[in-house]
């Protein structure tokens, strides 16, 4: 055959093998875009269209991203949700967003030091989600433009980074003058800390030391704007963009209970298009405007304090060291409860504080429903009412249409979760849940009881759960199993040695998703038999024994202990705090969020491990409990996955 | 919250033995446009509490004409159908809080999501 033939057929069929590819790959895409977020695609074109990799969770910047899309007609609206690695355009014509998605489909975009190959698919409407309002924490203010350019260079040219001795510069005091006119402050600050922060860096989130500092503190931006967060106690999260030239003021609650942090990251999502606002007004972020990113420059702070000659007497004890609060740092070493008021601290400490610390990681590694737990939903009859006690993320609230779910949860930000999701959902204790008794046509219960730590409070949980059910309803309980290897069939747990920790998937990229594993584990040692059970401590011997870490991915040496989650999303670079202070500060006054430690990863930079509690259950020791509670009976127990589970019917 | 979920909700307040329905504060309402099923609405209503629903629209001020009490028939009447669909599913409740109605006490409803936690006294 010629040559030219042959060279043109392969041409022809590579060419048809590429386009097979982009159009497998943009199939994978929309799929995880109607199975993670919800969004389904139109089969036939629409002027909509959904841009697979094109978000800002892609680090791909409005700019970029419109700019692009431009090219192909007029734009009536780009919508970027904020973190997801998606974007929706609208053209005016459906002829231009035909002509996009022919031309950019599968095609690469460069944005910054990203570059990402974009999947386009039409979409029958474009739901422009409402942010909730975002408050400023109390106490805290925002003035901008408080220092001209000119004040700007003169203090960052005071700074003599040589010596660490130094008095207040004299170029400092305009600046507390104007603070103390202005009625930010009664008193003159005595103290400076001047902290400077390059791309990249952060400062973990603390509360500034109650003992060492008075009420109000000022931080002044110099050079480059940042985004700092506040954290309430509650989970609760308030990013505030911090201009250059702008004078931070924290009070009251922002300064005594809210932690504030900057976390260490090169780029920041900020408001596209600064609007012209008063000097004291609300943050912009989480308002309905667009964001984008904005790379961060070396941003320094003057931040003026006024040292505290007596004792704390704030409002707020729990969180102050001269009132006996605790600093949120974890006990040394902590112990199985004997009591229900250790109980209920040790819960508080390795169970809840943790969850709300974690709420957003660990929702994106729990979005695979069970599917024994799927297929108990979808055998209830439509219209039956379903309680989630302890539904996380909402991960089975939806699973069956046509039931009448409610969620509940410990964590304000798992449930938070929910409520974004569309879900009826409300914050509160498994022990003691505001439902009527015999409210509900069925119960669930997945991965919950395993966090209450003594025999009593366990049966309280399901005491708890029955007492809502219908008689005749029935209840699903799943719980941790202490053995991991059951019929000589290892969990996935186990299986999963080699796996990424936690489970994370790779999240930025749509097309390259993988399924992610449910629980953080460890490596596999040793296995048990089913007959190994009696080498375990019994419960009374455990009352005293302390609580010791687990080693992810590895069978259970007991059953009470600390868990680990490496948190993902969010390195701290401890040292950092202290890079360029001009006045150490009395002790540490940057304290990470609870029981956490950092541990060293490949790469250098150290990743917040949190602890959670766990009593994982031996084989029985489910069932067992459940047969103490009246009126119920145990209609099926099993192994599932590495859980022991049982379905109960409420007589 | 939706007053679905307000449907279900009690006072779970030691002591209290008429905890239901909760007492609605709101400060802040909003309707949402939620699409309509009439199926889903039908299974809705027999598992409903309707005076607590039609006192908890009231307190709203988001009643409309909510029948006080159910029509006959309701399984055939979209008109109706259509008004149950709204109160229950589109009215959302942001701002607020819940009362208990013998102790007083109140449950804050923040960003839509009611905190129904209690303190150690109280549970």
């Amino acid at each position: 055959m010629d040559c030219t033939v042959v060279n043109n057929v392969k041409a022809a069929t590579r060419r048809g093998k590429e386009d097979k590819k982009v159009l497998r790959k943009q199939l994978k895409a929309s799929h995880t875009l109607l199975k993670h977020e919800g969004i389904s695609t139109a089969s036939q074109p629409t002027k909509n269209l959904v841009v697979a990799n094109g978000g800002l969770g892609n680090g791909v910047s409005r700019e970029d991203l419109s700019a692009s899309m431009k090219q192909f007609g007029d734009v009536e609206s780009l919508f970027m949700p904020p973190q997801k690695p998606y974007a929706f355009v609208t053209y005016r014509s459906e002829d231009d967003a035909r002509k996009a998605h022919t031309q950019l489909n599968g095609q690469k975009l460069l944005s910054g030091e990203n570059s990402v190959t974009l999947y386009l698919s039409y979409v029958d409407s474009v739901k422009h989600k409402e942010e909730a309002r975002v408050h400023f924490p109390e106490g805290l203010a925002l003035v901008k433009d408080f220092v001209s350019p000119e004040e700007e260079a003169l203090l960052l040219a005071a700074v003599d980074w040589s010596t660490s001795d130094q008095g207040l510069p004299e170029e400092c005091l305009a600046v507390l003058h104007r603070c103390l006119q202005d009625g930010h402050i009664n008193v003159l600050p005595d103290q400076l800390t001047v902290n400077q922060y390059e791309t990249g860096q952060g400062i973990p989130p603390h509360v500034d030391t109650h003992s060492a500092f008075a009420d109000t503190i000022l931080s002044l931006s110099l050079g480059a704007k940042t985004v700092m967060e506040f954290r309430h106690p509650d989970g609760r999260v308030v990013p505030i963009v911090l201009p250059e030239r702008s004078l931070l003021v924290m009070k009251g609650q922002s300064r005594y209970l809210w932690t504030h942090g900057i976390t260490p990251r090169k780029f920041d999502l900020v408001p596209a298009c600064e609007t012209q606002s008063a000097d004291h007004s609300e943050p912009d972020l989480g308002s309905h405007g667009d964001l984008t990113l904005s790379k961060r420059g070396t941003r320094t702070s003057f931040t003026f304090r006024k040292i505290r000659h007596e004792p704390c007497c704030c409002a707020f004890p729990s969180a102050c060291d001269s009132q006996g609060g605790s600093s949120p740092s974890p006990p040394s070493q902590p112990s199985l409860p004997s009591c229900h008021a250790n109980a209920t601290r040790l819960e508080e400490e390795y169970v809840h504080r943790v969850y709300d610390a974690i709420a957003s990681h660990f929702s994106s590694t729990r979005h695979t429903p069970w599917p024994r737990v799927c297929h108990f939903l979808s055998s209830l009859p439509p219209g039956s009412v379903l309680a989630d006690v302890g539904c996380g993320n909402g991960k089975y609230l939806g699973v069956n249409p046509q039931l009448i779910p409610v969620g509940c949860d410990r964590s304000s930000a798992l449930v938070q979760i929910c409520t974004e999701r569309g879900f009826n959902a409300f914050v509160s204790d498994a022990l003691s849940v505001p439902l009527r008794t015999d409210s509900c046509d069925a119960c669930i219960s997945i991965a919950v009881i395993h966090h209450f730590s003594t025999q009593e409070r366990r049966l309280a949980a399901v005491r708890e759960l029955l007492r809502l059910l219908k008689p005749g309803g029935q209840a699903l309980i799943y719980v941790w199993a202490y053995e991991q290897e059951y019929n000589k069939q290892r969990s996935k747990y186990l299986k999963d040695h080699n796996k990424p920790q936690n489970g994370e998937k790779s999240k930025d990229k749509l097309g390259e998703s993988q399924e992610p594993h449910e629980e953080p584990s460890v490596l596999t040692a040793s296995h048990l038999d089913n007959n190994h059970t009696g080498d375990l401590k019994d419960d009374s011997k455990m009352t005293e024994g302390k609580l010791s870490v687990h080693t992810n991915r590895t069978a259970f040496t007991s059953q009470d202990l600390l868990v680990p989650w490496h948190l993902k999303g969010r390195k701290t670079r401890v040292e950092e705090e202290s890079s360029s202070g001009l006045h150490t500060t009395k002790s540490s006054d940057s304290k990470l969020s609870p029981s956490v430690d950092t541990s060293q990863v490949p790469g250098g930079s150290s990743v917040p491990v949190f602890h959670r509690y766990y009593h994982v259950f031996q084989q029985g020791e489910l069932e067992q409990l459940c047969i103490e509670v009246t009126g119920v009976k145990v209609q099926t127990s099993y192994h599932d996955q590495g859980n022991w589970c049982v379905i109960l019917q409420k007589e | 919250m939706k007053l679905l979920t307000h449907n279900m909700l009690t006072s779970h307040v030691k002591g209290v033995t008429k905890g239901y329905p909760l007492l609605i504060k709101a400060t802040e309402v909003k309707v949402n446009e939620v699409d309509f099923n009439p199926k889903f609405v039908c299974r809705m209503i027999p598992k409903l509490e309707w005076s607590a629903l039609v006192q908890a629209a009231d307190q709203l001020g988001h009643r409309e004409d909510l029948p006080g009490e159910l029509v006959p028939d309701y399984e055939k009447n979209e008109d109706f159908l259509k008004k149950v669909h709204r109160v229950l599913l589109e009215v959302e409740v942001i701002e607020g809080c819940l009362q208990c109605p013998e102790s007083g006490r109140e449950f804050p409803i923040s960003r839509g999501i009611p905190n129904m936690l209690l303190n150690e006294d109280e549970a």
